[in-house]
């Protein structure tokens, strides 16, 4: 890889996933706060995070697979919050209610 | 208080003096960058480094053991089974890291023979102890397992945390075993010991603290024990599951076959995934609970360990897993802004936030909350993440300098270290390891204080005014 | 199984962990076969009497060792046996003075000294072999570790780790073994300045 590949490459990376985690924080964040604003930046940093994997698909020299690594890692990203967010509360409901 | 939580006060004072001595070490290693000729022909950064090292699992690790000496009396309903034989093993332990660390600094090493081996230094990173105190490690992780294992059997009561406990305590102490022997081949002897050390920091010892987790949670707020048990079994299958074989990613550069690029790569990769769930975790019992809680220490540093654990191991530990960036980042300080991160996030923040919780028992404060752990959150977490930060400019540049460009020489490492942005880090490195410093002793000053100072009546202080 | 059934979530636990720890222990078998000394990969230990070189090779994409004519290690030809008692002293050297808390060996250890994975191969030798006056690199190596701080390279001087004259040629065995592991191409770009 050349340098200027490695640099770009290796942030991006860092930055996809840190955006994968603001994207959990202020999803998690919206389902407690009313604030629309919070979901707006659930949604911004979402958008981001799947942008930001979009120009590691198509600006980085990584191999097709890894490529395809990363499309379904978005995947797994967008789905998370909200999966993990409905389990946590039924759970609790379960135990109110058990 | 059961023996055995009197016995886990001991242990956490223990855990926290080693981590002074972590602290102090780290210090005197960082400074050898930037003045290498300090203390030269008297103690070389081999032995600081060691000291660091190893202090810091030992600290980890009493930790851990005083975290479990104090919740399992109360979850088994009894006195812990060989709890006399634990207590004097205590000072065992205790006397045999001094020895050895003595030994590190005065004897430092010994000629290549076995006898090295057996009683001065092991030299393999975490687990330089001689062997005759890794037998003494065993012995002791085994009456550990033993009060725990003992216990089950003799109350005959089992639950979803012990269960999950116990098995992960066999293969913890299984994999140690790898501490022992020299194996001549390269290849084969990192192949055995990343097994010890990436099944223990990302596996075993995930689910250790997961556990100690689930007990805190309980007490910390309120968590039923069906729900802190179910979450318990989701994060061993997603962490275990990518963790396991996770461990490939060691397995690219020590002359292992190339299809460890791809599984180790691949695996690797989707562990951040687990940490995400966790940050999802973590905002929905900060919010449930409003914030509120009777320990706000212990909840700010729970809150630590999820974001942390997520950022130091996940960002971070993203960014160089790939392999075709591995290549360039393996073994420079890269890793080691990764590792201090990860370390901190994922463990040290735990153990931290178990001792507020048992200090607020112990002294039986209503309320737990005032300035100076403010104070030492504060500084322990920007000294951590300035150091982890100055680590990483210093890694880009010598990933690029040394590796990237220079060819990967020795010529190419000597330009990566002299390499302005290389040096910078160093020196920023220590300026931050200053402010963590601080942060530990106010720490320790927090720790022997907090929950003493009576709170002033509200009638009391409203009439003062 | 009910997803609200911490039951369910046991099981999914229990077969996940069984499931990729088989595999481990697969891949593992493999692995060790793959990686013994004598392997296509790990050479015996009798290639320090042959000359190693480190070549691109274009199908796989990186460097690999390229193991050719025989030459004789301080001036000798080593049986199997010799070969293989030179590499277990200086693996005992390696750790009895604790060189990977400098130094790092493929990449794995710490950071303050230079990664050794090619360090027999180093075209700093052909400079310092000169400085040292000896007429191969084996002896100047082995001159250098017996005492590092009289040949300072730079201003991080290696300490003094009283390695005696054995000590000292079986490290260098091991270092030149170490150069002819297959390591998928780690370090990269071995001996070859890159256009910034």
């Amino acid at each position: 890889m050349s340098t200027p590949d490695l640099l770009q490459t290796a942030l991006l990376l860092g930055v996809y996933v840190a955006l994968a985690g603001l994207y959990g924080l202020f999803y998690a964040i919206a389902r407690l706060a009313t604030a629309p604003l919070i979901r707006g930046a659930a949604a911004f940093a979402g958008t981001l995070h799947v942008l930001m994997g979009a120009v590691v698909v198509l600006w980085t020299p990584l191999g097709t697979p890894w490529k395809g690594l990363i499309v379904a890692s978005s995947a797994a990203v967008l789905v998370i919050p909200p999966l993990t967010w409905r389990l946590l509360q039924r759970s609790h409901e379960t135990e109110i209610e058990g | 208080m059961y023996r055995s939580q009197v016995l886990a006060l001991k242990y956490f004072s223990a855990a926290m003096a080693l981590f002074g001595v972590m602290v102090l070490a780290g210090l005197l290693a960082a400074c050898y960058y930037i003045h290498p000729d300090l203390l030269f022909g008297i103690l070389h950064f081999n032995i600081a480094k060691i000291l660091h090292i190893d202090t810091m699992i030992i600290w980890l690790l009493m930790g851990f053991m005083g975290a479990l000496y104090w919740f399992l009396p109360e979850e088994f309903g009894r006195e812990l089974a060989g709890i006399a034989a634990a207590e004097a093993l205590f000072y065992v332990f205790c006397a045999a890291v001094a020895v050895v660390a003595i030994v590190f600094i005065f004897v430092q090493y010994g000629g290549a023979n076995e006898a090295t081996l057996w009683f001065i230094n092991q030299g393999r990173k975490y687990v330089e102890a001689p062997r005759w105190a890794a037998i003494g490690v065993v012995v002791i992780m085994a009456v550990f397992a033993y009060n725990i294992i003992g216990t089950a059997y003799a109350s005959r009561k089992i639950t979803g945390i012990t269960a999950v406990l116990m098995v992960d305590l066999v293969p913890l102490l299984a994999l140690y075993l790898i501490a022992f022997p020299a194996i001549s081949n390269m290849s084969t002897d990192l192949f055995w010991w990343w097994w010890l050390v990436h099944l223990w920091v990302e596996a075993t010892w995930e689910v250790l603290i997961g556990c100690i987790m689930a007990l805190t949670l309980m007490r910390l707020l309120g968590t039923p024990r069906r729900i802190v048990e179910m979450w318990l079994y989701i994060e061993v299958a997603l962490v275990l599951g990518t963790g396991i074989l996770g461990l490939g990613h060691h397995y690219f550069w020590i002359g292992t076959p190339a299809y460890w690029l791809a599984i180790g790569g691949f695996f690797s990769a989707l562990e951040p995934l687990p940490l995400l769930g966790m940050v999802v975790h973590a905002v929905y019992d900060a919010g449930t609970h409003r914030m509120k809680t009777t320990n706000k220490p212990a909840f700010y540093w729970m809150m630590a360990e999820a974001f942390g654990n997520f950022l130091g191991g996940g960002v971070w530990g993203f960014m160089i897993t790939l392999p075709q960036v591995n290549l360039y980042a393996h073994g420079t300080q890269w890793t080691v802004s990764h590792g201090h991160f990860a370390f901190w996030g994922a463990y040290a923040s735990g153990v931290v936030s178990v001792i507020y919780l048992v200090v607020q028992k112990v002294r039986g404060a209503a309320e737990l909350d005032g300035a100076l752990w403010k104070w030492s959150f504060a500084a322990l977490n920007i000294g951590l993440i300035g150091m982890v930060g100055a680590l990483l400019v210093s890694g880009f540049a010598q990933a690029f300098v040394e590796r990237a460009i220079g060819g990967s020489t020795h010529e190419a490492f000597i330009a990566g270290q002299e390499n302005p942005w290389f040096v910078q880090g160093m020196i920023m490195r220590v300026i931050f390891g200053l402010i963590f410093a601080a942060g530990y002793a106010a720490l320790m000053w927090d720790l022997l204080t907090i929950g003493k100072r009576a709170p002033v009546p509200a009638a009391v202080a409203v009439a003062a005014e | 199984m009910h997803v609200d059934d911490p039951a369910f979530w046991r099981a999914g636990a229990i077969s996940t962990v069984l499931v990729m720890s088989v595999v481990l222990i697969m891949l593992t078998i493999d692995t060790l076969g793959a990686i013994s000394a004598g392997s296509a990969r790990v050479p015996a230990y009798a290639v320090i009497n042959r000359h190693i070189d480190y070549k691109f090779d274009a199908k796989r994409g990186n460097d690999v060792p390229v193991i050719t004519a025989s030459e004789p290690f301080f001036g000798k030809a080593w049986e199997a046996a010799a070969a293989e008692a030179l590499i277990e002293q200086g693996k005992l050297v390696i750790q009895s003075r604790a060189c990977m808390d400098c130094h790092t060996f493929f990449g794995n250890g710490a950071y303050y000294a230079p990664d050794l994975t090619k360090a027999w191969l180093d075209p700093a030798w052909e400079t310092w072999q000169a400085i040292t006056g000896k007429p191969t690199r084996e002896e100047a190596m082995a001159a250098f570790l017996m005492n590092p701080e009289m040949y300072r390279t730079w201003t991080r001087t290696m300490p003094n780790l009283g390695l005696t004259e054995p000590e000292a040629v079986a490290t260098v065995a091991y270092l030149k073994w170490m150069a002819a592991v297959d390591s998928n191409g780690f370090p990269p770009n071995f001996g070859r300045m890159q256009k910034k």
